[in-house]
Formats: C-alpha cells, sequence, structure tokens
C-alpha cells in the first residue's frame, strides 16, 4: 500500500469568510474510515466541501493520492475524489439512471456520450447498491433511502480513490441506515477507497470508524479510535450536553451495552481495523490530555473554584415572578441520607454566595422546631436552614406529619395543627393541601436564588404513587432536577438505585439528571467500576461518591441510628427511649465530647450506671408513660432517684415525673394518669398548644446546676400542658418552664443544655460527684458546634460531588475562573 | 422506449413546423394557394405580386418566425437551466424588456442625430440592454432565495422598463417613431432578408456554442456541489448560460420586440412532452417546439382580427399563460 495514497491535508485552514479551524493536517489511508463529529457549526461540513473544492482553501494544501490538488485540473481531481453530500437535489424529469450516469462525466468525451463500458459501469454500480431496478424510475419519485443509495451509485461510478460523504445517513430510517452503512464500508474495504465522512450518529461512527476525529470549539479537540474519543465526560463536553438528559435518545456511544450488538456483528461481517490514518494538529494531541483529564471529573473538585457567578439573582420568569433554580435531592429509602446531603449542598451553595432555602413539601417526624413566629416545623429543615444561614421559616416545611398513636398522625399545615389523622384520611385528603406547597414554595422563591429541595422516603412506592407530591409529583410541579440518593451502607445500592429508575416513569426518569452514592467507606477507587455500571445501565451521570461521614447532625434520618444500643463510656448519660420521643435534639450537644456516651435505654436491663438519666420529651405524654410502667422503666427510675442519681425530665419527660397528667379535653388520651412522683407538680394538658421560643436566665439554683445563676439560655418551649407544682420547689427558669427538687429536674425548655456553659457544668459537677475526669475543654455552645460540623459537611461533599455538573443540572451558568 | 418517444417527438414537430409554415405563407390578405407557392418559391414566373408578397412579406417572416421563437425558446431553457427552476425566462426576468429599452434610446439617440439606425447597432444595443437587466437579476438572485420572488422581481424591472420606453415613444414626435410603437409591443411585422442574414447567423452561433455546455449542463442538474465535483467547470458553465441566454433574448427582441411566454411555456412544455431534461434532446426539441409556437401565434396575431394585426405577446400570453399557470400549480401540489 502506497503510503502517499488517500487523501493529506497539510496546514490547511478553513472556513468561510474568516478562518473556522487553522492548520489541520490529516490523512486518510486506502482502505480506512475517517469520521468527523462535533456539534452543528464546528466546521465537519465546511472541511469537507473545502476538501471537495466547494470552498477554496484559506491557506495549506491538500493532497490527493500523493498530487497536489491545486496541480490538477478539474476532471483529474473528479477521476480521484466523489461526493456525497447532504443537499436535497431534485432534479426534474431525471431518471435514476441518468443521475448515476453523471458519475461517468470525468471519463467521456466532449458531448459527454457513454460508451458501453460506461454502460456497464453505470449497471455495475447501481447493482452493487441494488438500485439497478429502480434505474428507469424519476429521482423525484423515489424514497429518500433509494435516493441516498443512488447517489452511493453515482459517487462509486465515478471509480474514486477517496470518497467523500457528508452525513450520509441523516433523513434515512433505521434499514436504509444499516445498509448505507454497510455499503459504504464494503466500497471502502473492497475497493481500497479512502473514506472521509461526518456523522451526527455517534453510535454509528462508533462502529464504523476506523479514527473518529472532534471538531468542536474552532479546533481538531480530539483524534482517536472510536473506543478512546467516545467517552462520556469528552462527548459530553463536545456536544455541550453536560447535564442534560440523554435517555430520550436511548443508548449513548459511551455506553457498551449488550443489547447494542456492532454492526459488523448484525450484517455478518468480519472487519479487521485498520488504522492507518491518522490525524494530527499540532495543539491536538495535547489539548485531547488535558480535556480527557477534565471529563474525567473529580479530581478537579479538590480545588475550590472561584465562581464567578453570571446569574446569581435567579431568573424572572415571563410573568415577572422570581424563579429561583432548584435542585431535588430523593433517595431510594428513608435514611438513605437526603437530608444531609441537602444539609450539605445548603451550605456549599451558601459559601458560594448564593441566598439558599432548603424545602421539604412533607415532612414526618416526631422532631418538630418552632419558629421565631410560633409555627413548627421540621427539624431537618432547620438544620438545613442553620446550613443555609437563613432562619428557619415554615414555608420550608408546609406539611408536618408528626405520628401520635400508632397509624395516626398530627398534621400540622403551614406550621398549625390541624388535627389528628389516621394515615387513610390523611392520603383522601393529601391533594387539598398541594395549593399550601405551592404557595410555601412561591413565597419562599421570593427570598431565595436557590431552593434545596428534599423528597421523603422513595419516590417509587408504587402503591401511594398516586397524587404524590413529596417526591415526583413535586419535582414535576417544581420542574426541579432531580439527584437520587442510594445508601451503599446498606448493601444492595445497585438495586437501590437502578430499580428506582426502572420504576420510574419515562418523564419521571428523565428528571433524574444524576446518582449519588452515599455512605461509603474505604477507597473510593475500588468503585470506578461500579459508577460505570450505574452510567451505563442507569444511562444517568453519577454525582458523587459520597463516603460514609462522621459528621454530627439534627438529621432525622439518623433517628434510628442514635437508638442502636451502644456501650457506655466513662460518662454515661441515659436518655430513656420513650416510643414516641419527640425533639431528641436536646441532647446532641453531648456528642462533641470525647468521653461521654449517650444512650437511648428502652428497658430496666440497658439502663445499667448512668451518671445522668433524661426523660426527653414525648407526642404522647401519657401513653409513654403507660409504657414506661409496663416495662418497668417507671420503677427503676423511681429507685435510681431515690438513690440519688441526677434525673432530668425534659418537656413531656417533665410532665411524667410530677404528680399527676389530667387530659379533661382528650387532647392525647383523655382521662387522668399517676405521673413518676419525683416533682411536687401537677399537669393538666390544655386545647391550646404553646409554642414559643424561650430565653431566659437561670435563677437560684441548687445541685447539679449550682453556680449558674446568671447564665443565658435559650431555646424553645412545645407542649399541650400547663404544669404547676402543689408545693414548695425550687423553680430555676422562669415562667414556670423549669422546676427542680433536690436531684431531679424538670424542664420545658428545649435546648436546654445548647449553652456550652451549662452543658459543661453538668457534666462537671456529676462527674466530680461520681469520680469520674471528662475533659469538656473543647466543649462549644451547641450552635457553634453545629456551624463546625456543617462546614466538615460542606468540604466532604464538595470533594466527593461534581459540584459543577450540579450547577450545571440547576441551570446555573458560571465561570470558574480557570 | 424513451428512444421511440424521442424520434416520434422530432418527426411530428417537423410536419407540423412544415405545415404551419406552409399555412404562414398560404393565408393573409390575399390568399395564395399551394401549387402556387411551390412555382412561386421554384421561382416560376407567375403573378408579381403575389411573388413579391411571398418573397418579401410572408416568407421573411415566417422565417424569422421560425428562428426568433426557437431563440426565444431556447433563451428560456438556458435560464431554467441556470436558476434550476422552471418557472423562468427571459420575459418573466425582465431581460427583454431591459432589451427594448436600450433598443428604443438608441433609436432615438440616432434619429435625433438624423442617422438610421444600423441592424449590427440594433443587435448591440439590445444585447447591452438585456445584458444589464441580467446583470440586476443575478445581483436580486444572490439576495433574494425565493424564486417566485425573484420571477416577481422580473416582472416589475420589466415593467418599469416598458414604462419607460413608454414615455419615450410617447413623447419623441418624430414620425418615424411610429414603427417604434409597433415594434415595441412585440411584432414580427416588416423584417427583411437582411434582418434575416443577421438573425440566423447569431442564432447559429449560439446553438454551435451551446454545444460546448451540452454535458455540463447535464450535470449542472445535480446541483452545483455534485457538478463540481465531477470535473464540471461552474464559472464558464455559468457565464455561458447567462451570455447565450442574454445574446438570444436580445437577437429576438432587437428585431421582434418582446414576445413574452415562448420562453418559459416552451421548454415546459417540450419537457413534459419528451419526459426528459436532458440537453442533448431538450436543445434542438425546444427550439423546433418554440419555433412551431411562434409561427402559430404569429399567425393568429396577423389573421384572425384581419386586416387588423394584434400584437405577437398579446397572443403568445393568451396561449402561454394558461401553460404557465397549470405548471405552476401542478408543482405547488407536487410540492405539499
Amino acid at each position: 500500500m502506497d503510503n502517499a495514497g488517500g487523501i493529506r491535508t497539510e496546514k490547511l485552514n478553513i472556513g468561510y469568510s474568516s478562518d473556522l479551524i487553522r492548520d489541520i493536517c490529516l490523512q486518510v489511508q486506502p482502505g480506512s474510515i475517517v469520521t468527523l463529529i462535533g456539534p452543528n457549526g464546528c466546521g465537519k461540513t465546511t472541511l469537507l466541501k473545502t476538501l471537495t473544492g466547494e470552498l477554496s482553501g484559506r491557506g495549506g494544501s491538500v493532497c490527493l493520492d500523493g498530487k497536489d490538488k491545486a496541480s490538477l485540473t478539474a476532471s483529474e481531481i473528479a477521476k480521484r475524489m466523489s461526493v456525497v453530500m447532504t443537499y436535497k437535489i431534485r432534479p426534474e424529469l431525471m431518471t435514476c439512471r441518468e443521475v448515476v450516469q453523471i458519475g461517468r462525466y470525468p471519463y467521456t468525451g466532449a458531448l459527454g456520450i457513454l460508451s458501453d463500458e460506461d454502460h456497464r459501469i453505470v449497471q455495475e454500480s447501481m447493482e452493487w447498491t441494488d438500485t439497478w431496478e429502480i434505474a428507469s424510475c424519476l429521482f423525484d419519485s423515489i424514497s429518500d433511502g433509494q435516493k441516498q443509495r443512488v447517489l452511493l451509485s453515482r459517487a462509486i461510478c465515478q471509480q474514486p480513490r477517496i470518497l467523500i460523504l457528508d452525513e450520509p445517513t441523516s433523513f434515512l430510517d433505521i434499514r436504509h441506515k444499516i445498509t448505507m452503512i454497510q455499503k459504504i464500508k464494503d466500497f471502502c474495504k473492497e475497493k481500497d477507497v479512502a473514506v472521509l465522512m461526518s456523522l451526527h450518529e455517534l453510535e454509528i461512527a462508533r462502529r464504523i470508524s476506523d479514527v473518529v476525529v472532534a471538531l468542536g470549539e474552532r479546533k481538531v479537540l480530539s483524534v482517536g479510535k472510536p473506543e478512546a474519543v467516545f467517552t462520556e465526560g469528552f462527548i459530553r463536553k463536545l456536544y455541550h450536553i453536560e447535564g442534560m438528559d440523554t435517555s430520550l435518545l436511548g443508548v449513548m456511544p459511551w455506553e457498551d451495552v449488550e443489547r447494542n450488538e456492532p454492526v459488523d456483528r448484525v450484517c455478518g461481517l468480519t472487519v479487521e481495523t485498520t488504522t492507518e490514518a491518522s490525524w494530527m494538529t499540532p495543539e491536538a494531541t495535547e489539548n485531547q490530555m488535558s480535556r480527557m483529564k477534565d471529563a474525567s471529573g473529580a479530581e478537579s473538585q479538590a480545588v475550590k473554584t472561584e465562581l464567578e457567578i453570571q446569574e446569581t439573582k435567579g431568573s424572572q420568569d415571563r410573568s415577572g415572578e422570581r424563579k429561583p433554580h432548584v435542585v431535588m435531592i430523593q433517595g431510594t429509602m428513608s435514611n438513605a441520607g437526603k437530608s444531609m446531603i441537602a444539609a450539605g449542598l445548603c451550605r456549599i451553595f451558601s459559601d458560594d454566595g448564593f441566598r439558599v432555602a432548603p424545602f421539604k413539601s412533607q415532612n414526618m417526624a416526631l422532631n418538630s422546631y418552632v419558629t421565631a413566629d410560633g409555627l413548627e416545623m421540621g427539624r431537618a429543615q432547620v438544620m438545613q436552614a442553620e446550613c443555609a444561614r437563613i432562619a428557619p421559616d415554615a414555608d420550608m416545611n408546609p406539611i408536618l406529619l408528626k405520628p401520635t398513636a400508632d397509624a395516626s398522625s398530627q398534621v400540622i399545615i403551614g406550621g398549625k395543627s390541624i388535627g389528628n389523622m389516621k394515615a387513610a384520611e390523611y392520603y383522601r385528603r393529601k391533594h387539598e393541601f398541594t395549593s399550601d406547597i405551592t404557595a410555601a414554595f412561591k413565597r419562599l422563591s421570593n427570598k431565595a436564588d436557590i431552593i434545596v429541595v428534599e423528597g421523603a422516603g422513595s419516590p417509587v412506592e408504587m402503591n401511594l404513587k398516586q397524587d404524590d407530591i413529596v417526591n415526583m409529583g413535586l419535582a414535576e410541579m417544581l420542574d426541579a432536577p432531580v439527584l437520587l440518593v442510594g445508601d451503599i451502607d446498606r448493601g444492595g445500592v445497585f438495586a437501590q438505585l437502578l430499580g428506582t429508575l426502572d420504576l420510574l416513569t419515562g418523564e419521571e426518569r428523565s428528571r433524574v439528571k444524576g446518582l449519588i452514592v452515599n455512605k461509603f467507606r474505604g477507597d473510593a477507587s475500588l468503585f470506578d467500576e461500579g459508577i460505570k455500571i450505574l452510567e451505563q445501565r442507569g444511562r444517568v451521570k453519577v454525582a458523587g461518591l459520597v463516603p460514609f461521614l462522621n459528621v454530627r447532625l439534627e438529621d432525622e434520618d439518623s433517628l434510628s441510628e442514635r437508638f442502636v444500643p451502644s456501650q457506655a463510656e466513662g460518662f454515661d448519660i441515659a436518655v430513656i427511649r420513650l416510643s414516641h420521643i419527640s425533639n431528641f435534639t436536646d441532647f446532641n450537644t453531648f456528642d462533641q465530647l470525647e468521653g461521654v456516651s449517650v444512650r437511648y435505654v428502652s428497658s430496666p436491663d440497658q439502663l445499667g450506671n448512668p451518671d445522668l438519666i433524661i426523660l426527653p420529651g414525648t407526642k404522647n405524654t401519657i401513653g409513654d408513660l403507660k409504657k414506661l410502667r409496663e416495662s418497668g422503666l417507671a420503677d427503676a427510675l423511681i429507685r435510681e432517684a431515690q438513690q440519688g442519681k441526677c434525673i432530668m425530665g425534659i418537656c413531656g419527660g417533665f410532665q411524667m415525673l410530677g404528680r399527676k397528667i389530667e387530659d379533661p379535653f382528650g387532647s392525647e388520651e383523655g382521662g387522668s394518669m399517676e405521673g413518676l412522683g419525683l416533682l411536687p407538680v401537677d399537669t393538666v394538658l390544655g386545647e391550646e398548644k404553646k409554642q414559643t421560643q424561650f430565653a431566659g436566665r437561670i435563677k437560684g439554683t441548687t445541685g447539679i446546676l449550682e453556680g449558674l445563676a446568671g447564665v443565658d439560655v435559650s431555646g424553645y418551649e412545645i407542649h399541650m400542658g400547663n404544669t404547676t407544682p402543689y408545693e414548695e420547689v425550687t423553680e430555676f427558669t422562669s415562667g414556670g418552664s423549669g422546676y427542680c427538687k433536690g436531684n431531679v429536674y424538670g424542664t420545658y425548655v428545649h435546648g436546654f443544655f445548647d449553652n456550652a456553659a451549662v452543658a459543661k457544668a453538668v457534666v462537671e459537677k456529676l462527674a466530680n460527684a461520681n469520680g469520674k475526669d471528662v475533659l469538656t475543654t473543647g466543649m462549644q455552645d451547641y450552635a457553634a458546634y453545629k456551624e463546625s460540623q456543617y462546614d466538615l459537611l460542606a468540604a466532604e461533599l464538595r470533594k466527593s460531588l461534581d459540584m459543577a455538573y450540579i450547577y450545571e443540572i440547576m441551570g446555573i451558568i458560571k465561570n470558574d475562573g480557570r | 422506449m424513451q428512444k421511440r418517444r424521442y424520434v416520434l417527438f422530432f418527426i411530428l414537430i417537423t410536419v407540423l413546423i412544415a405545415f404551419l409554415i406552409w399555412i404562414n405563407i398560404a393565408l393573409g390578405s390575399t390568399s395564395v394557394p399551394a401549387a402556387q407557392i411551390l412555382s412561386i418559391l421554384r421561382g416560376d414566373k407567375a403573378d408579381v405580386m403575389q411573388a413579391n408578397i411571398i418573397f418579401n412579406i410572408r416568407l421573411p417572416r415566417a422565417v424569422s418566425a421560425f428562428l426568433l421563437g426557437g431563440a426565444l425558446a431556447l433563451s428560456g431553457y438556458l435560464l431554467q437551466t441556470f436558476f434550476g427552476n422552471p418557472i423562468v425566462g427571459p420575459f418573466v426576468l425582465g431581460i427583454s424588456s431591459g432589451a427594448k429599452l436600450t433598443v428604443a434610446l438608441a433609436m432615438i439617440l440616432f434619429l435625433s442625430k438624423g442617422r438610421a439606425m444600423g441592424l449590427y447597432a440594433m443587435v448591440l444595443s439590445a444585447f447591452v440592454g438585456a445584458s444589464v437587466t441580467m446583470a440586476f437579476v443575478l445581483l436580486l438572485s444572490v439576495r433574494v432565495r425565493s424564486m417566485s420572488t425573484l420571477v416577481v422581481c422580473g416582472i416589475m424591472v420589466g415593467y418599469i422598463c416598458s414604462a419607460i420606453t413608454d414615455f419615450i415613444v410617447t413623447f419623441a414626435d418624430d414620425s418615424n417613431i411610429v414603427n417604434l410603437h409597433n415594434w415595441s409591443m412585440g411584432s414580427l411585422s416588416g423584417i427583411n432578408w437582411d434582418e434575416i442574414r443577421i438573425i440566423t447567423v447569431l442564432v447559429a452561433a449560439c446553438l454551435i456554442l451551446m454545444i460546448s455546455i451540452v454535458k455540463p449542463m447535464n450535470a449542472y442538474r445535480l446541483g452545483e456541489a455534485y457538478a463540481r465535483s465531477v470535473g464540471v467547470n461552474i464559472i464558464f458553465l455559468r457565464v455561458m448560460l447567462i451570455f447565450l441566454a442574454s445574446l438570444l433574448a436580445a437577437c429576438v427582441t432587437a428585431f421582434a420586440g418582446p414576445i413574452s411566454f415562448v420562453g418559459i411555456a416552451v421548454p415546459h412544455v417540450v419537457r413534459s412532452t419528451l419526459r426528459s431534461d436532458t440537453a442533448h434532446v431538450m436543445i434542438p426539441a425546444c427550439f423546433l417546439g418554440g419555433a412551431a409556437v411562434t409561427l402559430f401565434c404569429d399567425l393568429v396575431a396577423r389573421c384572425v382580427f384581419a386586416p387588423t394585426e394584434v400584437s405577437i405577446s398579446s397572443v403568445t400570453a393568451v396561449f402561454l399563460v394558461p401553460v404557465v399557470i397549470v405548471m405552476m400549480i401542478r408543482r405547488n401540489n407536487r410540492k405539499n
């Protein structure tokens, strides 16, 4: 094979009125197929037109079969090179045979009369493309697929050494695509012709090409074997579809899925890959390298990019309403880590200078929070609001369900309780609340550039999917791109993610723009294969592999983990695990202390010998008190109290510590119930719920609170009852919110320990009394501690998530200054 | 099959033309019987007046109708090839009217200097006018992508040129200008043998030149890109097409004034009769077709309202506009 054969360009510049691409050096060897790919307008056709002579080159040279094109006559060029262009030609009253005969033009005399030999070649060419039977048909009257084959016959009967095709498969149906491509390939290999073509169908380009050349950004971006060029990152970049959903197009060329049989095999042909074709531009190789690295993603994110946000203020939609950028986090199941990811994103966006707000349409949690306006909302959104550095707002959580008794929940809409409902009733009435959700979201939209929406549970609870207002239904309502979080720690992450994707409808699935594998332990590189599988099978980009983070958050998803029985450490705090425990965040501040354990205890034998027993709040004081008695914990508590153990009741726990609890209005279960009798107080459950923020000071004190007089305490109160002492008792916070007698303390103030001074004093006092040594010097106010945890979370997520991609799916254009 | 169609067509059209020429010679204010025509043509001494009528009036007129009609149809065919569209012709693109304007201007210029205008000057001025209008239309065609818009523009240009010619004719009060009036309406009357000699030379030259572009014209039907890819010299081809089309149209206009619609309708009729658009066949077929149509129309113009003679353009319009309209409707239907 002559090395000089085929087509070769040297430092060719192409373009219409100005240079589009400069210094193209390429060579297509006989018998090889080189395919140009790239977005519209990248110069594919311009390059082909320059080679065919339709456009004149703007410098550089083209060699055809070893001869400089400039030195060849038109007829000599035509004998070497033939073309199939994309133009739709409409010759009138021209038969297919006549069209093909034009291919003999360079070989006929002055009048263009065809010899017998010419006629034979025309017939052969047409037979070869199976168009001989339509030779007498008018070209106008045949189908697009036939037309394209006739034009190929025309090019073939020109007996070229070089064949140039511009998008030969456009407008063709699948069958014609296959035959067309097969014919081109056969022609190339059998006649040892150099084939250069442009293609939009990447899948075909991948199968047929010996070498693929990617044009874009006024450069030759990449040259190489198809498998090297068709990487997802590069192709997405090339076509500017980073973050776009490609599932509508079916299998993408970077997805090597079994159901895609290679074209070769389909057509029963074996092909030896020849790769004599080579392309270079001076910068191409280097460029390609850097691009590949870029495309491969994750590494570049360690650097905190300086974002130059072009569009920080959100966009206005046509009606003049603000439309914030939205991203929605959904999980494959409860506890997959949605809240945490959402919180981390809130902090990252906030760090990047956006005004952020969290949103979750419906929260099912015992753990509620009272806003400054006295409205109730889920703790998770409070935590996320703190991450976002804005004040919690009930609009962030328009529906809150607080389970009371089995199968029944207190329904809180817009921060206010509208009463208890059985699950069935709630599902029946759910659609009524849609307007509340949209209204809340709209109000929130006015305050934020970005809203991070959290789903609830799994989006594919098939029996409950109707009228969904929390997952995909909400995503559709808000037109939000979705990131789906799976939990690898609990196993089955492929089933979780891919199963969820498969259960989604096509439209829902197209909303999922990224997968996140959460709670990964160990070396991330071990999961590379896993990511590939997820991306191939899920046809969605994996937006991050998040390690198992040792970050302490007030996250209801971490609820269950807290309840796992754990070992007592040096200083032991036992929290009584009530069935309807609420607001357990009261003790989270102790997490920051080394050597201090916070254990949840649900039976007397688990109690052990703690230094402090806490009886926490509950949604159902009377019910839980009953259970406390049944389990024997009530007796155990009384015993411990009598032995001088320090017991602290918070809210419901406080009420339980008293002499009796009455429920005259049936707020809970009705009737009256005897308390533990450890504090001389009585509680009457009222009709009205008291929910206020509390800010006060500790008054004259004894015991563990000694010396804390005058220390600020802030938190919130949320309870139905009113508690009054019936005999002498020390009031340690104002307004009847805290009483103590001896070693038993009761308070209505949630967040009582959040002030580091209080928690520290309590721990130190008790440790001293019990002869234990606890290091409390590093203790921060709970608020400061939380901040540090949020920053830690954000830093970790930045490392493990493809933030550039996430910004992109949210439609935020950013220049990262590099 | 196709070849038989070609042969049949050429036999029929030749017979038709022979018949039309005979009718054209025979009919008129004085009818000449066939036998007498033959003897006159043979040069036998016969009625001197009838011989005069035939030799100096009817025969030149028939021959010019034959040549100019063929030239017009060819001009239209070349333009249609150039634009890749069958709805163009020298008249609808305004080329004929442009030629008319310059001829009128030249005539008046000569008359004002007291000199009669030579035949060559007439052809030359017509060619200048045709070329200038052609250039203008070409400029437009670069700007205007839509063919129908281009045609509308061409018709407008034609009207402007005609209007200016009318002004000139109206306000030039030389008695000789009366001829100009007749001429500017389009008429084959008064053509003499000297003129026919020039016409013959010009048309023959054009036909010979056309042979050189028969081959590329065929390739050009696939569009410029494919034509170039097989080695067609596009610029040469285009220049030739425009040059020949303008020259033919100018030739017709110089001697007979603007004759409408022959250039657009005849190639179409011939094409659909032959069911082919191959240049090899189309060039002679168009020529003969144009000749036949013009002979027929001139006969009608001369005889139907005798002794009054109507302009040949009116007759061609009446017969050919319906053809053009039907063609446009058919094309439209085919597109949708």
